[in-house]
């Protein structure tokens, strides 16, 4: 494994080559003033500045509508995978560190073959955080950077080259072929600066403990006030779980066709703030509470899936559904500080 | 086994969602391998008195509109209501906000009190009968239209969604239309449509309904957050939401 | 495929079932009695759930009731909701899907030699019907068992002929009430927790096992605190929204336990510091 070094130009050359590699290629474009994920067509719509997308690259390997099965209506059913080869290039570290995450919750216990199939499709190309976004906290979540997941990670270096660093064969398969230069120990100096800012500048809200504390923090939280004031004004429109790079909730359906002889059972992304998430066959309601629903989602970043994936903290910092929230009452660093406060106060 | 006998009537509207059945191009041949139309005055011109689905688009705004409802829903089975005029009474309530003499003067002139003019307030379909499935929205959505009525011949309950608009605006990527200054009507509205003004650049008006459960008290202190009134709102509510349970 | 998810089974794909028994246990408790068309029995144990489906209607998780001594499975179903009632329309014969199965089960060996104490408030019953048939099969291994069964009214009584089976019996003890007075009823009346005062184990010494509605447990787990039964000896067993049964679409969860999987079967002491369990 090395890394290599890419002018713009050269770097453009390596874009198209991948897109022209046959695989589709999802990257960040801009989209309304905003950057989203989608499908690449030309090297120069990939933007290497931009500072975080409207929805998180989960939404490849966990779409929002998936079909899991076919069946014969009242019969059998069969397993659908339709996972093709694809390469997400640009993910930022947070998500990265997101993707791994549901890596480690798709496939313990009881393996998901849907998304697993999916996942060990997708070639990762992570890139380093360029342009902060407006409210992202990564530094805070400890994900400003990452270590692991990606195939290869992409650094601009402040002399505007980019830095290409494979980690794995299936990277190093992808940047053999290209022009570039091999990486000097300057270069990867200059990434380390890199590093070193993103670690300070990806924190725009600064979360007063350390991460690993909060799954303590909420163990004596449960009857706080926060959840109330903050409720209050909830839409439960579940926008912070659309928008989560870590929400992996879903809803199962069966669709049926015009002659209601085959159809599908389809998953689909779902959301625990909206109003009927825990409701069961006869309509009751066990979270029917904006508050309990409200309280349940920060539970479940700060400890619940932590306690699944070894201590890992299950909010990474993005800073989406505080920009997603219309009430603007998402932010996870603001009810933590607030608790933080008050524990300290007790 | 005997395929269902639909038939379509139609009360105070645009016939619009009718069209939109109609538009189901290709797959109209599917809706009619399905079932059996018996009757349908937009499409065809034979007429039924026996039929097991019912779907009504349109409100009801006339005295004697209730009672041939009234006399559809006994023959029915299943009675679906298509479209907002149906579901919430649509936009034929904003009359209800007036005085119903002053509406028929404004509308028909020095003709209002000609007998044949003769109004009542608006009301959506349920409050007259009993409604077994609604297909919401205005128009209707041509997909959502193919799920509710597949739903319903399977025996099932239709998929229709009890969480807001922006579930499905921001699985579409959108930007917000708070974040444009503008006021968007999607927290509160019932899902469906695939967020399909918000997609196209403009701001949810609202025809879907309420969801069952909406947030309007947090209404002033969000409208505060965007330097936006509730009476801005309230105005916004007006198209599809007047006098409604939830109204503010 | 890819290389890493060869040898996985798919986890949402249903085997089919037949039903081989149906029987209406009052006017909407559904008995069904499944062979596994593989021609083997799953591998369950007393408290397990299956996902059952009908596919183009949808799945549901539904509680074993049978135990793993007896051939096939036996399943109670309420006509509640759409796959339900499709259910209740099929016959002998016909085919279900059924995944699992799933989640924890009844302590039957920590139980052995001990009293078991089963309370059941109306569809209660059903789950703990599995543990109950698998002590009476396994009769030595379990001291005195006694069982509460309450019903909301008398025409909603389950299992009739097998509690009156039950109640013929020297070496178990059926108490049985329900909640509204009827004329065809001659037996105690009122809610289950009337029946707490009559068991005659030694109670904090005994194995408690609950299942009722969710009203229900508050009410019979005050009863037994008063009694002084330790909360390390009382089972519960929880219904939530089992969507997917493998712990991953987040539906069952209450706090940080999953009911498909650390469920539906908890130690109540277990749930001390899990608010949103009863």
């Amino acid at each position: 494994m090395s890394a290599v070094k890419f002018t713009r130009k050269q770097f453009e050359s390596f874009v198209s080559a991948l897109i022209q590699s046959g695989r589709p290629v999802m990257a960040p474009q801009a989209k309304n003033g905003r950057y989203a994920f989608g499908p690449l067509a030309a090297a120069e719509e990939f933007r290497l500045d931009y500072d975080v997308t409207i929805l998180p690259p989960k939404k490849y390997l966990l779409p929002q509508t998936e079909t899991l099965l076919t069946y014969q209506v009242g019969g059998a059913c069969s397993s659908v995978r339709d996972a093709e080869p694809m390469i997400l290039l640009g993910v930022h570290p947070y998500d990265m560190v997101a993707i791994n995450q549901m890596d480690e919750l798709f496939r313990q216990d009881q393996y998901d073959k849907h998304y697993m199939d999916r996942r060990c499709r997708t070639t990762i190309i992570a890139l380093d955080v360029v342009t902060p976004s407006e409210n992202v906290f990564a530094a805070s979540m400890g994900t400003a950077t990452v270590k692991s997941g990606y195939d290869i990670l992409l650094t601009v270096l402040p002399d505007g080259s980019i830095l290409a660093d494979a980690a794995t064969d299936k990277g190093q398969e992808l940047l053999d072929p290209a022009e570039s230069t091999p990486a000097a120990e300057a270069d990867l100096k200059a990434r380390k600066t890199v590093w070193d800012k993103n670690e300070k500048a990806l924190n725009k809200h600064v979360l007063e403990c350390k991460p690993s504390y909060l799954p303590k923090l909420l163990e004596n939280a449960y009857d706080h006030p926060v959840w109330e004031e903050k409720a209050r004004l909830c839409y439960s429109c579940g926008s912070c779980n659309q928008v989560c790079p870590t929400c992996y909730c879903f809803d199962v359906q069966d669709q049926v066709s015009w002659d209601l002889k085959t159809g599908e059972r389809k998953r689909c992304w779902d959301g625990c703030l909206l109003e009927n998430f825990a409701t069961v066959a006869g309509n009751h309601n066990f979270r029917k509470d904006r508050a309990a629903r409200y309280r349940h989602r920060l539970y479940r970043k700060g400890k619940y899936v932590p306690g699944k994936i070894g201590g890992q903290i299950a909010c990474v910092g993005c800073g989406r559904c505080i920009t997603a929230c219309t009430a603007k009452i998402a932010n996870p660093v603001e009810v933590y500080n607030r608790l933080m406060e008050d524990t300290e106060l007790g | 086994m005997t395929k269902p006998r639909v038939a379509i009537f139609d009360f105070a509207c645009c016939e619009g969602c009718q069209l939109q059945i109609v538009n189901l191009e290709e797959e109209i041949l599917d809706l009619i391998g399905a079932v059996d139309v018996v009757e349908w005055r937009e499409a065809m011109s034979e007429q039924s008195h026996e039929y097991d689905i019912a779907i009504i688009e349109g409100s009801i705004t006339r005295p004697e509109d209730e009672k041939r409802l009234q006399i559809i829903r006994s023959r029915a089975k299943l009675l679906i209501a298509l479209g907002a005029c149906a579901t919430i009474g649509g936009v034929n309530k904003l009359k209800n906000n007036f005085d119903l003499k002053e509406v028929r003067q404004c509308v028909y002139g020095k003709d209002a009190d000609m007998p044949h003019l003769n109004t009542a307030m608006t009301k959506a379909v349920d409050e007259v009968v009993q409604v077994d499935a609604y297909i919401h929205g205005c128009p209707i959505d041509r997909k959502e239209f193919g799920l509710v009525i597949r739903a319903l011949l399977l025996g099932k309950k239709p998929p229709i969604p009890d969480y807001p608009v922006c579930v499905e605006c921001k699985a579409k990527e959108n930007v917000c239309r708070y974040e444009y200054g503008e006021i968007c009507l999607g927290p509160i509205i019932r899902a469906g449509c695939g967020a399909r003004c918000p997609s196209n650049g403009f701001r949810c008006f609202g025809c879907r309904g309420y969801v069952d459960n909406p947030n309007v008290e947090a209404a002033r202190e969000v409208m505060d957050k965007y330097g936006l009134t509730v009476e801005d709102l309230k105005q916004k509510m007006v198209l599809f939401g007047s006098k409604q349970e939830h109204t503010l | 495929m890819c290389e890493c998810c060869n040898g996985h089974k798919d986890i949402y794909l249903p085997e089919m079932a037949t039903i081989t028994k149906r029987r209406m246990l009052n006017g909407t408790e559904l008995y069904l009695h499944l062979e596994m068309d593989s021609g083997k029995d799953l591998d369950y144990r007393p408290g397990q759930f299956v996902e059952v489906s009908i596919a183009g209607i949808g799945e549901a998780p539904i509680s074993i009731s049978s135990s793993p001594t007896q051939k096939g499975l036996e399943l109670v179903v309420r006509n509640i909701g759409s796959l339900t009632k499709a259910i209740h329309k099929l016959q002998a014969g016909d085919k279900l899907g059924v995944r699992g199965p799933y989640g924890s089960t009844y302590p039957i060996e920590q139980a052995k030699g001990k009293d078991l104490v089963f309370i059941c408030g109306g569809i209660g019953l059903v789950p703990q019907r599995s543990f109950i048939r698998y002590a009476l099969d396994n009769r030595r291994d379990y001291g005195n068992i006694t069982i509460l069964i309450g019903t909301k009214c008398y025409t909603m009584r389950l299992f009739r002929e097998e509690i009156a089976l039950w109640q013929e019996r020297k070496d178990m003890t059926v108490l049985e009430t329900v909640d509204e007075a009827h004329d065809c009823w001659d037996g105690n009346v009122g809610v289950v927790t009337t029946l707490i005062p009559k068991i005659e184990s030694d109670l904090p010494k005994s194995l408690i096992s609950i299942c009722g509605p969710p009203i229900m447990y508050k009410f019979v787990l005050m009863a037994l605190a008063e009694a002084d039964v330790p909360e390390n000896n009382i089972f519960v067993n929880l219904e939530r929204r089992m969507k997917c049964g493998v712990g991953k679409c987040g539906h069952c969860q209450i706090n940080d336990k999953y009911v498909c999987q650390d469920g539906p079967v908890f130690r109540y002491s277990d749930l001390a510091l899990v608010p949103e369990a009863i």
